[in-house]
């Protein structure tokens, strides 16, 4: 008798309607965007590929997937010395024009975006030293 | 960047003096197929290889620990019971049942002429708990973990097979 009463209750209110901003873009994604993109004075597109995987290993980083085509690295590491909380990363390496290479890094720490200024920095800084001092 | 980030990275890199970066590569998936792995993902352009091998995980410590801490639990229990206590305080310990190895790698050109190869190899493992018990609640299995594998020898042991199946010496940096 409950049950019945509950399932015409449901149908009474009938399904929501969902909000209508849900897919607009918001100002903290163009914040967050810009905070993970970054443009290099680079042509290879390939040299610049390389250079982000050198820096995700020297910063503790295991490479899980990476697909020259696409220009995709994707690479995870564990908060140490905590087992627990993974930090992963996603980076996209694309050619803006003739002389210049797009970067753009998304950070997750066990599962939410990583918004931290501070951590897009220290990522940019290392692959800056891995693309321009760390040739040999 | 962390202190131990340069030792790690002597730790986990080799040099080879070749032009040929896929011969790297698919000498160093038979090494690891010789080591037991199954290689789960590749990239020949960025020289990129993944390799992973399921063993059990169960230690001699463990299982120690887990007997001496539900006996004493249970003496514990039994003291609480005879003072007229009806709480159950045995404490089984989950232990390490099974594990995952894996290992990731890269292989890529370190100059202009493409005369030289460094090769970098990352092995780590993820470790699944079974289940065990506090007093009378569950503690459900599938508990993970994961920790990156930091023994040298393990390192050594695979440069060391994969300089002799290129027949070239593996400089360290």
């Amino acid at each position: 008798m409950l049950a019945l009463a509950l399932v015409l209750g449901a149908c009474a209110t009938g399904p929501k309607a969902p909000p209508a901003p849900l897919l607009a873009p918001t100002e903290a994604q163009m914040t967050l965007r810009n905070l993970q993109t970054r443009t290099f004075d680079v042509t290879d597109r390939m040299v610049a590929m390389r250079a982000v995987i050198a820096s995700l290993q020297d910063l503790g980083f295991i490479i899980e997937r990476a697909n020259e085509p696409l220009g995709l690295v994707t690479g995870a590491r564990f908060a140490e010395p905590n087992f627990y909380d993974v930090v992963g990363i996603t980076v996209t390496v694309r050619q803006r024009n003739e002389k210049q290479t797009t970067i753009r890094a998304n950070a997750i720490f066990d599962n939410q975006p990583i918004t931290d200024p501070e951590v897009y920095r220290n990522f940019f800084a290392t692959l800056e030293r891995a693309l321009f001092i760390g040739r040999n | 960047m962390t202190p131990e980030s340069a030792p790690n990275k002597a730790m986990q890199t080799r040099r080879f003096e070749t032009p040929s970066s896929d011969e790297l590569l698919s000498a160093s998936a038979a090494v690891l197929q010789d080591l037991g792995f199954q290689v789960t993902e590749t990239d020949r352009a960025l020289g990129f290889l993944r390799a992973a091998k399921e063993r059990s995980a169960r230690e001699y410590g463990q299982e120690i620990r887990r007997g001496v801490v539900a006996t004493l639990t249970g003496l514990l229990s039994i003291f609480a019971a005879a003072g007229g206590s009806s709480a159950n305080a045995i404490l089984v310990l989950p232990v390490d049942l099974q594990q995952q190895i894996c290992a990731s790698m890269i292989a890529r050109p370190i100059d202009e002429q493409d005369r030289r190869q460094e090769v970098r190899i990352a092995f780590y493992r993820l470790v699944w708990k079974g289940a065990g018990s506090s007093g009378n609640q569950q503690i459900p299995p599938g508990e993970q973990r994961m920790e990156m594998i930091r023994d040298p020898e393990i390192y050594q042991t695979f440069y060391a097979r994969l300089a002799k199946a290129v027949f070239l010496e593996a400089h360290r940096i």
